[in-house]
């Protein structure tokens, strides 16, 4: 009886791990990591783009299903829209808007300025991921979106950091950084307002999150395919 | 009519360089005219609405906005207006508007055809859209191809995909299709528009097979029908048949937990009473039992027997005749464990260490008998009491059990009373025995009968069995051709063997006639020969637990031995004589 339930529950287990495999839209498939306990292995910068633009387009995807998410639970009837100022934090850095100005800016600012941006979300992310379940009846999807994306963005943090100390010729400029004073809006006693700031929160997190998975795109083909992608 | 305002319908765009921004009119007379509507912009770091800067490129009712006007990530708000009034307003980045332009250049290429000519696979190709520069990475297209036949109604579609290019398997020759496909950027989810659309045609290129008969589907539907109910059926007749082997091979029952002998029900009715008698039977109970005078020098394994297994265990025969008594025990037909050795003529009751060559005579028969060199009537006399002991052993305990203590006296009975008295004899040899030693529950099987028993030899030695030693040395063998009966042999071979307590007796499997195999009689000799090398003095100690080898049915068990050497197999395969020749060989 013990190995008829055992293999029961083994059933059940399969079941779930395939049904979640299914319903899952997209993940990160997972890329051959160097060897443990290998000293000298060394991705090439074609892997290590690879990876980044994967982690990054998959931030981008949960950022922006997040949002749909919020907005159709939270933000309709309340006219955020109108009301939306869309001033995000990170605004103060100088970050290219269009074509002309990506191709133009030399990489390794562009690669700086990508590390700037990471680094100044990563307080955010955090407190997004603990003051999100603060929201009344969130959804669990929402819950754990927090949570994965700041995961992600660590990582990405680490990868980019990487790409940068191999590409750089010169030091590594730590400089750009912009701090997030958003934590008080998002614990605003009134529902509302607090919600409205998770609105823009999320919004802003959206856009950079695409503004980065653009950059890195842009990068990697022209450093590593040669503008042929 | 309803009036309509003018809206700002939507805005768009391509590639996320450029953006247009599309509008309606509404109903209103007065304001059919384009140009008094405008649209005013605003980027978010604005203060000043500012008017579109391109009415015309995007066409009618739309504003165009070139790359120097556009900023990506930068959230605009966009006004229809009039002069006085506000129509309609839009707040978006550029960002979330992108839908692309179509995919160009489709074509179609083929694969490969299947034997039959019947279904064909093509590969399809596209290139993407013109105005979105995929090359730079600017922007990231998936694309969704959909195809159907020319004369349906809906379309199929594909998983989107990031490549340009996909093939389509398994599409009918004899039909023609069509093709589309829409783009959009990766993390978007809306599509933009459909490409034009591409028609493939087997027989253009002459592969098309017009009268290709169609072919038939598998009627996979109707086989699982029929699958389920023949399976459901079968199931149903297999429960319900009378046939238990088949039932039981199918659907093995599940075993339930039994105690051999004991009925649930009792359990259930709750007879205490019956079931301690039940459970008193089997072995394990007795320990109150070791004070009791125990039969334990012989263990009877009678072979005629058929209900050897359903007998009460030997430990049972073994512990106490009282519960050989006990109705509900399964039947220990065989009480005769008291077999009488009738190798010492001397000391007839209290050897137990020799070999019980005789079944079911005296010690004083087996006495006269060998003193009067009837060697001949020995054995065949042994037959007949071999044959005996089946008969004894169905004797009523009871019976044993009075007999048995009726007297203490050596009871010199006639033959056909022998079996009486050797239970007797055995008996007070037994009783006898306690007083010298303690007995053990457990004791060594020191040699075999010719009818398969099992000697056992007390732990201890017994001063008593040392007297043993020299009756064996006086007697004389007449060293003619006649042939020994083993039994005389073994005799004297088991005595002096005695010495020793070898426990090593390899013993054989068990002779249906009653006769010793050759074989068994050559072990036993030789484990005696063997032991009667060494000095007779010596004592050694005797071990009580022998191993067990094999055990070859419920009739006999193979010790194990230890270097023993065994002798060649010279013997005949008689019935079981020994030549005065062999016997030689074998007495130092």
């Amino acid at each position: 009886m013990s190995t008829k339930g055992a293999s029961l529950k083994g059933l059940l287990l399969v079941t779930l791990l395939v049904s979640h495999m299914l319903l899952t839209k997209e993940g990160v498939t997972s890329l051959p990591i160097c060897p443990k306990g290998s000293v000298n292995c060394q991705l090439s910068l074609e892997e290590l783009f690879d990876r980044a633009v994967k982690l990054s387009h998959y931030i981008h995807f949960l950022s922006s299903e997040m949002f749909n998410e919020f907005d159709e639970r939270y933000a309709q009837g309340r006219g955020f829209i109108a009301k939306a100022v869309n001033s995000c934090h990170t605004a103060t850095l100088t970050t290219p808007e269009d074509k002309e100005q990506a191709q133009q800016i030399h990489h390794e600012d562009l690669l700086n300025l990508i590390l700037g941006v990471l680094r100044s979300w990563n307080d955010p992310l955090i407190h997004l991921a603990s003051e999100v379940q603060r929201i009344k009846e969130a959804p669990e999807t929402i819950l754990w979106k927090a949570v994965e994306i700041e995961e992600q963005n660590k990582r990405l943090l680490e990868g980019m950091e990487k790409i940068v100390g191999r590409v750089h010729s010169g030091e590594v400029e730590n400089d750009i950084y912009t701090p997030w004073d958003g934590l008080p809006s998002l614990q605003l006693a009134d529902e509302d307002s607090r919600l409205f700031a998770f609105y823009n929160l999320l919004h802003c997190l959206r856009r950079d999150s695409h503004k980065i998975d653009n950059y890195l795109k842009v990068l990697k083909c022209r450093l590593i395919h040669a503008n042929n992608c | 009519d309803i009036l309509q305002w003018p809206q700002i319908s939507k805005c768009r765009s391509p590639e996320m360089e450029t953006f247009s921004c599309f509008w309606t009119a509404g109903n209103f007379y007065n304001l059919t005219v384009p140009r008094i509507l405008q649209l005013l912009y605003k980027k978010s770091n604005e203060e000043d609405w500012k008017e579109c800067p391109d009415y015309i490129t995007s066409g009618q009712n739309s504003c165009y906005f070139n790359a120097s006007y556009t900023s990506v990530w930068t959230p605009y708000c966009v006004q229809l207006a009039s002069k006085n009034e506000v129509y309609d307003k839009k707040c978006f980045s550029v960002d979330e508007i992108v839908l692309p332009d179509p995919p160009v250049h489709l074509n179609w290429t083929l694969l490969n055809t299947s034997q039959t000519g019947i279904h064909g696979d093509i590969q399809v190709r596209w290139d993407p859209p013109p105005t979105a520069d995929v090359r730079k990475g600017w922007i990231t297209l998936e694309y969704e191809l959909q195809y159907k036949e020319v004369n349906e109604t809906k379309w199929k579609e594909l998983k989107p995909r990031l490549s340009t290019m996909v093939p389509l398997y398994s599409l009918k020759t004899a039909r023609d299709y069509e093709i589309r496909i829409r783009s959009r950027q990766r993390t978007s989810e809306k599509f933009g528009e459909f490409s034009e659309i591409l028609y493939v045609s087997f027989s253009q290129i002459g592969i098309g097979c017009d009268h290709c008969t169609e072919e038939v589907e598998f009627p996979w539907f109707l086989v699982v029908v029929f699958g389920v109910c023949g399976l459901a059926v079968t199931v149903i007749s297999i429960m319900l048949s009378k046939q238990r082997r088949l039932k039981m091979l199918i659907f093995p029952p599940v075993p339930v937990p039994k105690i051999k002998g004991i009925d649930p029900d009792l359990l259930k009715k709750g007879k205490l009473d019956e079931l301690n008698s039940i459970l008193a039977c089997h072995d394990n109970y007795k320990t109150q039992l070791y004070s009791d005078d125990l039969w334990v020098e012989f263990i009877e394994l009678d072979i005629e027997d058929p209900e050897e297994k359903n007998r009460a265990s030997d430990t049972d025969r073994l512990l106490s005749e009282d519960h050989l008594k006990s109705p509900s025990c399964l039947g220990t037909k065989d009480d005769d464990s008291g077999r009488a050795s009738c190798c010492e003529p001397d000391i007839p009751e209290t050897d137990f260490s020799a070999s019980d060559t005789c079944d079911a005579t005296s010690d004083s028969d087996r006495f006269k008998k060998a003193t009067e060199k009837e060697e001949d009537l020995l054995c065949l006399e042994r037959q007949d009491n071999d044959e005996s002991l089946p008969n004894l052993a169905s004797t009523d305990p009871q019976r044993w059990q009075q007999n048995t203590q009726s007297g203490n006296n050596n009871v010199w009975a006639p033959f056909e009373d022998s079996a009486e008295s050797s239970h007797l004899s055995v008996h007070t040899q037994i009783s006898n025995q306690n007083s010298l030693t303690n007995t053990d529950f457990y004791a060594q099987v020191s040699d075999i009968t010719p009818a398969g028993r099992v000697v056992l030899s007390p732990g201890q030695k017994s001063k008593l069995e040392r007297a043993q030693r020299e009756g064996c040395a006086e007697q004389n063998f007449t060293m003619d051709n006649t042939y020994f009966c083993e039994a005389d042999v073994k005799k004297c071979i088991a005595v002096t063997s005695h010495e020793e307590n070898e426990p090593h007796v390899q013993e054989q499997g068990y002779n249906e006639d009653g006769y010793f195999t050759t074989e068994s009689l050559t072990t036993t000799v030789a484990n005696l020969g063997a032991s009667t090398a060494a000095p007779p003095s010596s004592e050694m100690p005797v071990a009580d637990y022998t191993s067990i080898h094999i055990v070859q049915s419920p009739q006999g068990l193979v010790l194990n031995a230890t270097a023993l050497p065994v002798p060649d197999k010279e013997f005949n395969a008689s019935c079981g004589y020994v030549s005065t020749d062999q016997l030689n060989k074998i007495m130092p």
